[in-house]
């Protein structure tokens, strides 16, 4: 037989993209056709399966040339989180003194559980964001899900936040923070502000490849996102509408959650008043934050699923 | 499990010649083209775009080898890259049944600051291999590459020669259904490069379906159950890897098809001896064609050289008034060539022509033919030098 224009068989033709990495086949037929949300979702989890080893190696790389040839090593991991600290209690100083109220220990501790989740999200905008861009030369010679990307950056960036948030959490008794039943939000909160950080990531790094604007985005948010999230100041400290309008940041409720419910002991499903007396903690905001992590998760991974075959070509 | 297979159905890609702008100022516009249905098909060309490939269309199965040769920028990357799935098919369909391994690139994961040791992990997880495969095969895959006091020193200090060395025995090590492979024969010295070809052979044998693109013709000839030569993207000859090979050279040799004269024509060169010749013994050659105008005392009507299609040089060079023939006068000549094939195995071309020795070119030629050469009386090298060995005297054997 050898290389005659090939006849293939019907069958074979319709059979569709077979899940997984190595059983394969792809055609120009039209994407209505052969999409759907759910058959997609369900061939990147499978993808995803089958690739494991390689996320856990790009992770492990990814770790491993942050902390070569770094003296300090991963003493680096703590440095962000407490720079933020740092330059929170600057900042609680300087308002103290212009309000003329003491600062106490307390503050502190919300301070410092805030640090590390925030840093932990600004590390996966910016790696997330570069993720296929800086592994172009991989792109565009060899074929693996590339998804495995910006989720190994996500992983990476996890483990360094590993580290800090053990520290932060040695730290927190020290200052005066005791433990309660509220704790269980803690998993539930990092759980969303995970699942967020994946969908920006997917969605930054897909949108960075087809257009480079989006890494000066990413840079101008990076550098100003500290001031329109509640990580240093506390959201109710900018009077009643100025907190609405910062809890729409689908990170600040998250941030303020653990604050509340870590340091304050409070029950994320009962409304709370600040200490001026207006209605701050509304309860839905759960809601709304479970919406943009969960629905933008899913949305991003679609979305990038769907571009990834152009983006060899692309790059 | 379905037997694996790799299928290309008409087969279409486009590109586009210039830069595409790729900020947000060009995605408005294009957006707005899209909500209007204005939106141009993918599957038409639009103003600076081109075909990289044109309804190109194979099937390969088990215990076949598809060569694909070609010229640079004939789409020969480009095909690989829609059968691994890089790219995705402007028009048409192509599949994979089975476990792909690639022999492409073969080092482009490695991370200069990661040891060897950590590459190897990191390539081949790339590559597809599970952990616990790598691990299992590592030693195997260090010994190979012949560079195991190197594998804990970091990437960045290998030669291009150590890095392409590891890339190669990782790729080697894939245990794949279908095989593709991109030009990476002419990795690190002579010595691994035999070991490389060996081990590509090995596979190829092993009766999986294998695609492989190559500039070195001999490889292709040797390796090769069908061959498509690719031109612009399009098929320009396909068939047996000697047919096939033949009309690649033709047309790449400078355009040696393409030179015809007023003073002489040829008719194709014919090989008259059974194929493939073993290495020592002679075979025949016919030239036939017609002398049209009397040739003067600087030209060589009939010159016959011997290409290899290792090396691309001539091994050998001769002609007919070298050979004391006359052929100046006009008419019709049919002459017969007993050459001698003192080469080691390999291919090689017979190419034919008409030369103006003054200015050394070829001024008409006939369309070359190719011979194999096989294994035959043991030697090796580049010429067969006939030893041969007597023994005259020997001490320290036993007398009776």
């Amino acid at each position: 037989m050898g290389v005659n224009a090939g006849d293939v068989d019907e069958e074979q033709r319709t059979d569709g993209r077979v899940p997984g990495a190595y059983v394969r086949q792809h055609s120009d037929t039209p994407a209505a056709v052969r999409h759907t949300i759910l058959g997609d979702l369900r061939e990147v989890i499978a993808e995803m399966k089958q690739s494991r080893d390689l996320v856990q190696q790009l992770a492990l790389r990814d770790i491993r040339i942050r902390y070569k040839q770094a003296a300090l090593g991963f003493i680096w991991a703590l440095v962000i989180p407490a720079a933020v600290v740092l330059a929170g209690m600057a900042v609680r100083v300087a308002v103290a003194y212009a309000s003329g109220r003491h600062i106490d220990m307390a503050q502190l501790g919300g301070m410092a559980i805030k640090a590390v989740p925030w840093a932990f999200f600004v590390g996966c905008l910016s790696s997330g964001t570069a993720s296929l861009v800086s592994n172009m030369s991989l792109v565009t010679k060899i074929y693996f899900p590339r998804e495995v990307l910006p989720l190994s950056a996500v992983l990476a960036q996890s483990f360094d936040s590993l580290i800090g948030g053990l520290f932060v959490a040695i730290l927190l008794p020290f200052l005066g923070v005791t433990a309660s039943l509220q704790l269980v939000w803690l998993p539930v909160l990092l759980l969303l502000l995970w699942c967020f950080a994946l969908g920006t990531a997917l969605f930054l790094s897909r949108a960075n490849l087809f257009f480079r604007d989006v890494k000066y985005l990413v840079q101008v948010f990076l550098t100003f996102g500290i001031f329109v999230t509640p990580v240093i100041l506390d959201a109710p400290m900018f009077g009643p509408v100025g907190s609405r309008i910062m809890m729409l940041n689908p990170v600040a409720p998250i941030l303020e959650g653990l604050r509340l419910s870590v340091v304050l002991h409070h029950n994320l499903l009962q409304p709370l008043n600040a200490p001026a007396g207006f209605l701050f903690w509304r309860p839905w905001y759960l809601a709304y934050v479970t919406t943009w992590a969960l629905g933008g998760l899913l949305l991003s991974v679609v979305l990038f699923h769907r571009a990834e075959r152009r983006f060899a070509e692309v790059a | 499990m379905r037997e694996s297979r790799l299928i290309f159905d008409r087969v279409w890609k486009k590109f586009h010649r210039g830069e595409i702008h790729d900020s947000l100022r060009d995605l408005i516009p294009a957006m707005a083209r899209k909500l209007t249905g204005r939106a141009p098909s993918k599957a038409e060309l639009q103003s600076g775009d081109f075909w990289a490939v044109r309804d190109l269309s194979f099937e390969v199965g088990p215990g076949q080898t598809l060569g694909i040769i070609g010229p640079n920028g004939s789409g020969k990357s480009t095909t690989l890259k829609l059968l691994t799935r890089i790219y995705e098919p402007s028009r048409g369909h192509c599949s994979i049944t089975g476990r792909v391994g690639a022999l492409i690139e073969v080092s482009a994961g490695f991370h200069g600051d990661l040891t060897g040791r950590e590459n190897v992990f990191l390539q081949g997880a790339i590559m597809g291999m599970r952990s616990k495969d790598i691990t299992r095969k590592f030693d195997e895959i260090v010994e190979f590459s012949g560079i195991s006091d190197f594998i804990d020193t970091q990437v960045k200090r290998y030669s291009s020669g150590m890095n392409a060395r590891l890339g190669f025995s990782i790729a080697a090590h894939l245990e794949p259904d279908v095989l593709i492979i991109d030009e990476v024969l002419a990795v690190g010295d002579m010595s691994f490069q035999e070991r490389a070809f060996g081990r590509i052979r090995e596979l190829a044998q092993s009766g999986i379906p294998v695609v492989m693109v190559s500039h070195q013709l001999d490889r292709i000839a040797e390796l090769c159950t069908d061959v498509i030569v690719l031109n612009r993207g399009e098929v320009m000859a396909r068939g047996t890897p000697s047919d096939a090979i033949s009309a690649y050279v033709q047309q790449h040799d400078a355009g040696r098809a393409a030179i015809v004269s007023d003073l002489i024509s040829f008719d194709p060169v014919e090989i008259v001896s059974d194929m493939p010749v073993r290495s020592g013994e002679t075979f025949d050659v016919r030239i036939s064609g017609r002398v049209m105008e009397p040739m003067g005392e600087t030209i060589e009507p009939l010159a016959i050289r011997v290409r290899s299609l290792r090396t691309g040089g001539i091994v050998y060079s001769s002609g007919s008034r070298r050979l004391s023939l006359d052929l100046g006068q006009p008419g019709p000549f049919d002459v017969h060539v007993t050459l001698q094939a003192n080469l080691p195995a390999g291919s090689y071309m017979v190419e034919v022509g008409a030369q103006d020795m003054l200015k050394r070119k070829d001024f008409a030629t006939a369309p070359s033919v190719m011979v194999r050469v096989s294994e035959g009386i043991g030697f090796k090298g580049s010429v067969q030098l006939n030893a041969d060995m007597k023994v005259l005297s020997r001490s320290g054997a036993s007398a009776h």
